[in-house]
């Protein structure tokens, strides 16, 4: 029974009816992928904000504070150059291994600290998600923005590195020059492959919350296949499948540009081709990963 | 017994509401044979029931328990109501009866497994968990919620000590939301969601943990949200609350809609059957 008399004008309508005549949206289906993206679009401010959140929390409970932004990459490449470049001498086939070392680890670490931060994407945010009704591409792509942001810091104490080692170890002056640029575009490219991958990942984390567990073993191995530390051209110097699926896998590739950009290796020489090849890649999965995060829309958040 | 009936009947802090100005609109929100069920994972067996026999199969059986097994839960089982703008419904019954379930459906957070939900606008709910991020300050989760609402960075700034001012919360607002009581984050909650006024807003007992003056503030604009023709949803135990704040009420029962009418109806009848349920001996 109802209370109100106002009945008259939708009597005799269907639900459906009654909703497109009143211009009223149907919930818990998943919108189209067209109004998806511009719903997506009008929600920049809010990706840029939770970004901004996340990578000021990441050391908010810290005396040093914003201190750790520049102290943490540092350290971190002190330790890798120790460990792989002067104890487990790996340097065979470099000419800057510390150079090498520490391009090849802060590009990876930036990979994995995206999917990682991708595949928890919805889990962490249940609160929010289980409150608010927006489009939840928003939580993987801000998770993928905010390591961007606590990637810049590193980038400049990676070109410290560069240029330290290039200088004092090996006598070279060329450093720092116009290539350098060409670390911009590498960043991206690795930046927009690491969100398309990260979509997939949110999309299984957020329903089989084993995939979590699973990923770390899977990024340790990933580490060892992209020539993170050594390089692949010197173990594979024989060429052959192994060879080329190794050298063109999409991480191998953007460690490969990253150090085209900065270093002067024999096995990253400027390379048209690997450049077409990391755009064809970073494109292909955003794309197919957006896709694949879309198609669950309706039902993130739900146990 | 599992059912709660926990009926206060303490409104004198509550004034009642401004009846009559409001013409009811077009209509806001339309539920049409709503089901949601709910699947749950990796339900353990008994161990009685797997009775494995010899080590291997023991084996077998250990992890098969509590990997396989689904259970289904049918919260609500075909739920149909048409909301029109400029009305405020109360929404009663006993706890499990599927009630949060059904707002959840309405906010489009939950999909149903069978009908469909109509809404307009972009709807908001406020329930039992008032934080957005945890972690992070009140002023941080002001702009995150502002924006998910759809208003624009500039809107949130200009709302902001607005916001602030009806949560009453100072300069905890600078503090991480970890610092703050349950009535603090469910009053900044509250001021956030109706900053703008809503199309659609969904109480789901998130005015509880605030003291008298808040829900005497908290009703006032929930007359104003219905006033400027939004529609407001209220879950609570407390059905003095609901016939002050509520021109309308539905009294969901095992999932189903056991009654839909005038609040005043509703929750005397809801109030009927719970004293019969309870007994004698509570009077
Ligand atoms: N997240 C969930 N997973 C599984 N079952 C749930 C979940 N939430 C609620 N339920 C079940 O659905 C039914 C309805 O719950 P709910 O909608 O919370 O009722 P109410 O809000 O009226 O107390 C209950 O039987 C409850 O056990
Ligand atoms: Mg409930």
């Amino acid at each position: 029974m109802t209370t109100d008399a106002t009945n008259d004008a939708t009597a005799g309508m269907t639900p459906a009816e009654i909703a497109e005549r009143y211009g009223l949206h149907q919930m818990g289906v998943r919108p189209g992928l067209r109004e998806y993206v511009r719903s997506l679009w009008t929600r920049r401010d809010f990706m840029l904000v939770l970004a901004r959140s996340r990578a000021e929390a990441e050391n908010q409970n810290t005396y040093l504070g914003r201190v750790w932004d520049i102290l943490n990459p540092t350290l971190n490449a002190a330790v890798y150059v120790l460990i792989f470049g002067l104890l487990l001498k790996t340097r065979d086939g470099m000419t800057n291994v510390i150079g090498f070392i520490v391009v090849g680890t802060f590009m990876y670490k930036f990979f994995q600290d995206s999917v990682t931060g991708a595949a928890r994407a919805i889990p962490r945010n249940l609160n929010l998600v289980r409150s608010l009704h927006f489009p939840r591409a928003v939580l993987p792509i801000s998770s993928v923005l905010a390591e961007l942001a606590m990637l810049l810091p590193a980038l400049a104490v990676m070109a410290g590195f560069v240029l330290v080692s290039d200088r004092w170890m090996l006598h070279l002056d060329s450093t720092p020059n116009w290539r350098w640029l060409l670390i911009v575009p590498a960043v991206l490219l690795l930046f927009m492959f690491s969100t398309g991958a990260g979509f997939v990942l949110a999309r299984l984390g957020a329903r089989w919350p084993d995939v979590l567990n699973f990923l770390p073993f899977v990024l340790r191995i990933g580490m060892y296949a992209s020539g993170v530390i050594f390089s692949i051209d010197h173990y594979l110097a024989g060429g052959g499948v192994l060879a080329t699926i190794m050298n063109y896998q999409p991480v191998a590739v953007y460690l490969n540009l990253a150090r085209q950009a900065m270093l002067d290796e024999p096995s990253a020489q400027l390379s048209g081709e690997l450049w077409l090849v990391g755009l064809a890649w970073a494109v292909v999965t955003l794309v197919v990963g957006f896709v694949i995060f879309w198609r669950d829309e309706a039902r993130y958040g739900r146990d | 017994m599992t059912d709660e009936f926990d009926v206060e009947v303490d409104a004198d802090d509550l004034t009642p509401m401004t009846d009559g100005e409001v013409v009811l609109g077009d209509p806001s929100v339309v539920v049409d044979d709503l089901h949601v069920t709910y699947r749950i994972l990796g339900t353990r067996r008994k161990a009685v029931e797997a009775a494995p026999q010899g080590r291997m199969r023991k084996l077998v059986g250990r992890s098969l328990g509590s990997t396989g097994g689904v259970t289904e839960i049918h919260a609500v089982r075909g739920v149909s109501f048409v909301a029109r703008h400029g009305e405020s419904i109360g929404i009663v019954g006993t706890n499990g009866s599927g009630k949060s379930t059904t707002l959840q459906a309405l906010a489009g957070l939950i999909q149903p497994s069978q009908g469909s939900v109509y809404v307009a606008g972009i709807p908001s709910l406020l329930g039992v968990s008032a934080v957005l991020v945890r972690k992070l300050t009140g002023a941080r989760n002001i702009m995150i919620g502002g924006l998910a609402l759809g208003l624009t960075k500039d809107e949130v700034e200009e709302r902001f000590d607005e916001i602030v001012e009806f949560a009453d919360i100072g300069d905890f607002v600078h503090l991480p939301m970890t610092t703050y009581s349950a009535g603090m984050a469910a009053r900044l909650r509250f001021a956030i969601s109706t900053a703008a006024v809503p199309d659609v807003l969904m109480i789901d007992e998130a005015l509880a943990t605030g003291d008298a003056a808040f829900r005497e503030r908290s009703r006032q604009r929930v007359d104003e949200i219905r006033r400027q023709a939004g529609t407001v949803f209220v879950v609570s135990h407390s059905l003095a609350s609901i016939k002050a704040m509520c021109t309308r009420a539905i009294w969901i029962d095992k999932g189903l809609v056991r009654m839909d009418g005038p609040a005043e109806d509703v929750t005397a009848a809801y109030h009927e059957h719970t004293r019969a349920r309870s007994g004698p001996a509570k009077g």
